[in-house]
C-alpha cells in the first residue's frame, strides 16, 4: 500500500511540470509591451515616463525581459550591438531620418551596413517597404527609436558591461557617450540602493555606501562644517532615533530634521557607525535628497556633465563587477535557470506570485487568500448539500426502481441537469431577490452592511440567508449527476447475489438496504467529490459574478477584466493545484475506503 | 430483423424505443429550420418593394451580403433547401423503384444537402458572382412610411416579423412583450407591428434576436464539438493503440488539461486571444478533447485485444489502416454518445462567456448577450426569462438525445 501511495505522489511531479508548462503557454498569450502595441497607432504618444517605469518594474519583477527557455545572454558579446544601439539613441529625429534615407540606398560603408542589419533584426513591422517609402520615414524613425529602447530594456543587465566599456574607452566620441548613457538608463531601472530594507543587514551596507559616498564626493562643498555643541546635539538625536522601535514614530521624527544637517548624517553613514545608526542616517538622507545622483542627460550635454554622469554610473558598476561578470560555472547555471520559464516555475512552486498589476500593487497571494476564504466555505457547503440531498434521492430511486417515485424523481433530476447553473441563478435573482415578484433573499454579497457588529448566531444566520441561493446554484448541476450516479451504484449492488442471499435468509428489508447494500454502494460515491470540483470552480466564475460574491470566481473575472495578469496566472495555477490535490486525496482515499482493491494492480490500471 | 443488419440499424431500433429521445429528435428539426429560415421569419428588408413602376428585391440581395460569415452559411443553407427538396423527391422516386433501403436513402439525401450547401457557399464566396448589396444605405421601412404619408402608391411585402436583427429603435427601448408603438410616434412602416417578446436596451426586437441567436448557438455547439471529438478520437486512438511511451505521455497530458477548470480556462483563453465567435469555437474545441480522448483510449484498448485486429495485422495492414479503418469504426460509440451532451455544454459555455462580456460582440445577436442585458437590470424580466427558457429547452433536447443514444449504444442495456 505504501508503495502505491509513494508511486501516486511521485506521479504528481510530471503532472505539476505539465501544469506549469500549460500556465506558461497561457501567459504567453497575454498582450505584451504596451509600447509596442502603441506603435501601430502612432508612435510612443501617450505613455509618460512614470507609467513606463512602472511597467518596466513589473516586467523585471516577472522576468518578462528574459528569454523563454534558454538564456544565452551570458555567453554572447554585446559590445557591437550596444555600440549600435547607443549610436541610434544619440541621434536626433532629423539625423535619424537622414540616416534612414541613406540606409535605404543600400550603403557600402561597413558601419552603415551593420546598422541596417541591426535594424532588420529588431523586427520593425513592415520594415523593408517603409524604408523604401520616403513618406513613412518619420514614423519609421519613431518606431526604430522605440524598438531600440525596448531592445536595451530587454537586454537589461547583459548590456551594462558593454555600455560601461564604451564609456571607459577614452577614444569614444561625446555623442556616442551620451547614447551609451541613454542606453544604460533603459537597461537598468533603479541602479542604486539608497536605503536599507525593512530588516537591515550588514550585507546591504556596501552598496548603500557606494551610492552615498559618490553623492558626498559631489556635494561635500555645499554643506558647511558643524560646530561642536550642535554636533553633540545631533549625535544624541541620532542615537535616540536609532533606538526608536516604532517605525511610524521614526518616520515622524525624521520629518523634523533640518536639511542643512544632512552633511552630518552623510559623515555618520560613511564613517564608522552601528548598523542602526546607518539605517537611520540613510533614511534621513533619502527623505531630504530626492535625486542624489544624476543618471540621465539631455542630448546636447557638455563634456563635463558627461564625465560626471559616467562617474555616477561607475559607482553603480564597480561594486557589482562580480555580478556583471559571472564565472563559467555560474554562466552555465544561468543558461537554464535565468529564463522566463525557470523564474515562473520557481515563483509558482514557492507560491510567491509577486504583486498585482493594478495601481494598488497589492501582493497577489494576499488577494487570492482573501478570495479563498470567501469561496471555500461556499464550496464545502455546496459539496455537503450535494451529498446530503443526492445520495438519499438516488437510494430512494434505486429501492423503488421503475416505480412512480423513481420515474418522477428521475425526470426531475433530468430537468435539473439541463438547467445551466447561471441561468438558474438569474431566475432566482429575478423571482426571489429583485423585488418585482418576491424579496425573500438579498441580491448582492454575503453579508448585510454592518453585519460585523451582530452576535455570532445572528451573523451566521445573516450569512446563511445570503448564501442559500449561491450554494443552491453551485450544487444544482452536480447534484443531479450525483443522484443519478448513486442510483446506478445502488442498483449495481442490489442486483448482487449476496443481497438476494440476505433477503432469502429473512433479513429485514430495511437492514438489507442500509446495512448490506448501502455500505458497498457508498464506496464509489464517497470518492466522487473531487470530480465535481473543476466544474464547480469554473461555474463559480458566473455564479459569483451574478451574486456579487468577492470569491475566487469573481476575482478570476475581475483579473481578466482589469488585465491583471500576475493575479490571473496565480489563479489558474492555484485552481489546478486545488483540483490536483483533491484528486490525489480521492485516489488515496480509495485505498483506505475499499479494502478489496489490491494495491499493486491499482498503480498499473492508472 | 434481417441478416444484413448493421450497427446503425441496431442503434436506431433501440433509440426508437425511447419516446422522450424520439420526441427530442423531432423537436431538433424545427430548431434547425428556425435557424436556417431566420431571414424568412424575421427581416426588415422587404421581399418585394414596388414604387412608381419600379420593382426591387432587397431581401434577396441582403441574403447574399450579411455582415457575419455564419449568417452567410445559414443563408446559403436556406437557398439550398429548395433545390434539395426537389432533388430528394425526384431521387426518392428513383430509389424506390430500385428498392434502396431507407437508411441509405436518408444518408444519401443528407449528403446531397451538404453537397449543395458546400457548392453554394463556394460559388457565392466570390463577390463578383453574387448579387451586390446596392440598397445597403437605404432603409425601406422609412422610405415606405414617407411615401405613404405623401400618399404615393407603394407595395411592400415583408417577412412574418418585420424587424431586422440589428435594427435599432431608440424610441422603443425596454418595451415589454406585446408592445406595439403608438401611431403618433411612428417613423417607419414596421413601427406599428407588435414586439411579441419585447425590446432590449437599444430597441432591438427580442424575438428577432432570439431567432438569429439560434444560428450562433447551434454553430458554436456543432463546430466546437466536432472539432474536439476529432482531436480527442485521434489522440485517444493513438494512445490506446500504440501504448507504451505514447500512452504515458498522452495520459499525462490528458490528466494535466483536465486539472484546469474548463470554463475558467476557456474564459481566460478567449479573453487573452480576443473575443469572437470563431475564437470561442476554436478554444472550446481545443480544451474539450481530453474527456473524449480518455473514453476512446479505453475503448481502443478493449478492441485491440479482439481477434480481428490480429487478423488485420496478419494480413499486413499498416498501422493507420488498422487504427482508422478497423478499430476506430468499432470504438467510436463512447465519443458519439458524448457528442450531444457536448453540444449542450458548448451552447451553455458560449452563453456564459457572452454573459460575462467576453462572448459574441454586440451587433451580432446571441442569447447570451440578451442574458447580459437582463442581468444589468432585473426589472426587464423578459430579457432574463426568454433566453433562459430557450437555453433550457435546447439543452434539454440535446441531453435527451444524448440519453437516448447512450441507452441505445450501451450493450449492457441491450436485450
Amino acid at each position: 500500500m505504501w508503495t502505491y501511495i509513494l508511486r501516486r505522489l511521485l506521479l504528481m511531479i510530471p503532472t505539476l511540470f505539465g501544469v506549469t508548462i500549460v500556465s506558461f503557454c497561457i501567459m504567453q498569450l497575454a498582450p505584451g509591451d504596451p509600447l509596442l502595441n502603441q506603435l501601430g497607432s502612432g508612435g510612443m504618444a501617450g505613455q509618460s515616463s512614470q507609467t513606463r517605469e512602472a511597467f518596466l518594474l513589473q516586467k523585471r519583477d516577472l522576468h518578462l525581459d528574459k528569454p523563454l527557455v534558454l538564456n544565452l545572454h551570458y555567453f554572447r558579446d554585446y559590445r557591437q550591438p550596444v555600440n549600435i544601439a547607443a549610436w541610434f539613441l544619440s541621434r536626433s529625429d532629423a539625423q535619424l531620418q537622414a540616416e534612414l534615407a541613406e540606409l535605404a540606398q543600400d550603403p557600402k560603408d561597413p558601419a552603415q551596413r551593420q546598422r541596417l542589419h541591426f535594424l532588420r533584426k529588431l523586427e520593425i513591422p513592415d520594415f523593408a517597404r517603409r524604408l523604401a517609402d520616403p513618406q513613412q520615414r518619420a514614423s519609421l524613425a519613431a518606431a526604430a527609436r522605440a524598438l531600440v529602447q525596448v531592445y536595451c530594456e530587454d537586454l537589461g543587465e547583459h548590456g551594462v558591461p558593454a555600455a560601461m566599456a564604451l564609456l571607459q574607452t577614452p577614444a569614444t566620441p561625446l555623442d556616442l557617450r551620451i547614447g551609451a548613457i541613454h542606453a544604460l538608463n533603459h537597461m537598468v531601472v533603479d541602479p542604486f540602493v539608497y536605503t536599507y530594507s525593512r530588516t537591515p543587514t550588514e550585507a546591504e551596507t556596501a552598496r548603500i555606501l557606494a551610492a552615498w559616498s559618490r553623492w558626498w564626493e559631489l556635494s561635500k562643498g555645499k554643506y558647511p562644517p558643524i560646530d561642536t555643541p550642535h554636533r553633540q546635539e545631533l549625535v544624541q538625536r541620532l542615537a535616540d532615533l536609532a533606538a526608536e522601535k516604532s517605525r511610524s514614530r521614526l518616520f515622524e521624527e525624521l520629518g523634523y530634521l533640518d536639511p542643512k544637517d544632512m552633511g552630518f548624517f552623510a559623515e555618520r553613514l560613511l564613517g564608522p557607525s552601528t548598523l542602526e545608526e546607518r539605517f537611520v542616517a540613510s533614511l534621513a538622507l533619502r527623505s531630504y535628497i530626492p535625486y542624489p545622483l544624476q543618471l540621465d542627460l539631455p542630448a546636447d550635454a557638455s563634456a563635463e556633465m558627461v564625465a560626471t554622469v559616467t562617474a555616477n554610473w561607475l559607482a553603480h558598476y564597480q561594486p557589482r563587477l562580480a555580478e556583471y561578470h559571472p564565472g563559467l560555472l555560474r554562466k552555465c547555471w544561468y543558461l537554464v535557470s535565468d529564463t522566463q520559464y525557470a523564474h515562473m516555475v520557481w515563483r509558482l512552486v514557492t507560491f510567491n506570485f509577486g504583486r498585482s498589476a493594478l495601481k494598488t500593487r497589492e501582493p497577489v497571494s494576499q488577494k487570492i487568500w482573501d478570495a479563498v476564504i470567501v469561496s471555500a466555505p461556499l464550496m464545502v457547503m455546496a459539496e455537503l448539500v450535494i451529498y446530503l440531498v443526492a445520495v438519499p434521492l438516488g437510494i430512494v430511486c434505486a429501492v423503488h426502481r421503475a416505480g412512480w417515485t423513481d420515474r418522477l424523481v428521475s425526470l426531475g433530476l433530468f430537468l435539473l441537469y439541463s438547467i445551466p447553473p447561471f441561468v438558474a441563478g438569474m431566475l432566482f435573482l429575478l423571482f426571489f431577490c429583485y423585488g418585482d415578484y418576491l424579496r425573500w433573499f438579498p441580491m448582492f454579497g454575503l453579508h448585510s452592511p454592518g453585519a460585523e457588529q451582530l452576535p455570532f448566531w445572528d451573523y451566521a444566520l445573516d450569512y446563511l440567508w445570503h448564501a442559500v441561493l449561491p450554494i443552491t446554484c453551485l450544487s444544482l448541476f452536480s447534484l443531479a449527476g450525483m443522484a443519478m450516479y448513486s442510483r446506478t451504484s445502488m442498483l449495481d449492488v442490489i442486483r448482487q447475489d449476496y443481497i438476494r442471499t440476505a433477503r432469502a435468509k429473512g433479513v429485514a428489508e430495511s437492514k438489507v438496504i442500509f446495512k448490506h447494500a448501502l455500505r458497498n454502494a457508498l464506496i464509489p460515491i464517497v470518492t466522487l467529490f473531487s470530480s465535481f470540483l473543476p466544474a464547480m470552480l469554473g461555474g463559480s466564475v458566473l455564479i459569483e459574478y451574478l451574486f456579487g460574491i468577492p470569491g475566487m470566481g469573481r476575482l478570476s473575472w475581475a483579473s481578466i477584466e482589469q488585465k491583471d495578469f500576475p493575479t490571473l496566472m496565480a489563479l489558474i495555477y492555484v485552481d489546478a493545484i486545488v483540483v490536483m490535490i483533491s484528486i490525489l486525496l480521492t485516489d488515496l482515499m480509495y485505498v483506505f475506503v475499499d479494502p478489496r482493491i489490491s494495491f499493486g494492480a491499482q498503480g498499473e490500471s492508472k | 430483423m434481417s441478416a444484413g443488419e448493421g450497427f446503425l440499424d441496431i442503434v436506431w431500433a433501440q433509440f426508437k424505443k425511447n419516446r422522450f429521445a424520439l420526441a427530442a429528435l423531432a423537436v431538433i428539426g424545427p430548431l434547425f429550420l428556425v435557424a436556417i429560415f431566420a431571414p424568412l421569419l424575421a427581416s426588415n428588408q422587404p421581399l418585394v418593394y414596388q414604387q412608381g413602376g419600379e420593382t426591387l428585391y432587397p431581401w434577396f440581395r441582403a441574403l447574399f451580403n450579411p455582415d457575419e460569415p455564419v449568417d452567410f452559411v445559414f443563408n446559403m443553407a436556406l437557398l439550398a433547401t429548395f433545390p434539395w427538396l426537389a432533388g430528394t423527391l425526384l431521387l426518392n422516386w428513383l430509389w424506390k423503384r430500385r428498392h434502396t433501403p431507407g437508411r441509405v436513402r436518408v444518408l444519401r439525401s443528407a449528403g446531397l444537402f451538404l453537397l449543395l450547401l458546400a457548392a453554394l457557399c463556394a460559388l457565392f464566396s466570390f463577390p463578383a458572382l453574387r448579387p451586390d448589396n446596392r440598397y445597403r444605405a437605404r432603409t425601406f421601412t422609412e422610405e415606405q412610411f414617407q411615401a405613404r404619408t405623401a400618399r404615393q402608391e407603394v407595395t411592400a411585402i415583408y417577412p412574418l416579423i418585420p424587424f431586422g436583427p440589428t435594427e435599432q429603435d431608440l424610441d422603443a427601448i425596454y418595451m415589454p412583450p406585446g408592445h406595439a408603438k403608438d401611431p403618433a410616434l411612428q417613423r417607419k412602416s414596421n413601427d406599428g407591428s407588435t414586439h411579441w417578446l419585447g425590446t432590449d436596451n437599444t430597441g432591438h426586437d427580442v424575438l428577432t434576436q432570439m431567432i438569429y441567436g439560434t444560428r450562433i448557438s447551434l454553430t458554436v455547439g456543432f463546430v466546437a464539438v466536432s472539432l474536439y471529438i476529432t482531436i480527442g478520437v485521434v489522440i485517444g486512438a493513438l494512445a490506446g493503440y500504440f501504448g507504451g511511451l505514447v500512452d504515458i505521455v498522452i495520459c499525462r497530458l490528458i490528466e494535466v488539461v483536465m486539472l484546469f477548470p474548463s470554463f475558467f480556462l476557456i474564459l481566460t483563453l478567449v479573453a487573452l486571444i480576443g473575443p469572437s465567435i470563431y475564437i470561442i469555437m476554436a478554444v472550446i474545441g481545443i480544451t474539450g478533447w481530453p474527456t473524449i480522448a480518455r473514453l476512446t483510449r479505453g475503448e481502443v484498448l478493449k478492441q485491440r485485444t479482439i481477434d480481428y485486429v490480429a487478423a488485420a495485422q496478419a494480413l499486413g495492414a499498416s498501422h493507420p489502416r488498422i487504427i482508422f479503418r478497423h478499430i476506430l469504426v468499432n470504438a467510436l460509440s463512447p465519443a458519439l454518445v458524448a457528442a450531444p451532451f457536448g453540444v449542450a455544454g458548448a451552447i451553455i459555455t458560449e452563453a456564459g462567456l457572452s454573459l460575462l462580456g467576453f462572448g459574441v460582440r454586440p451587433p451580432t445577436p446571441s442569447w447570451g448577450t440578451l442574458l447580459r442585458l437582463g442581468s444589468d437590470n432585473y426589472h426587464y424580466w423578459w430579457l432574463v426569462v426568454i433566453p433562459s427558457l430557450a437555453m433550457f429547452f435546447t439543452v434539454t433536447i440535446f441531453n435527451l438525445i444524448g440519453n437516448g443514444l447512450r441507452d441505445a449504444m450501451d450493450p449492457r442495456l441491450r436485450v
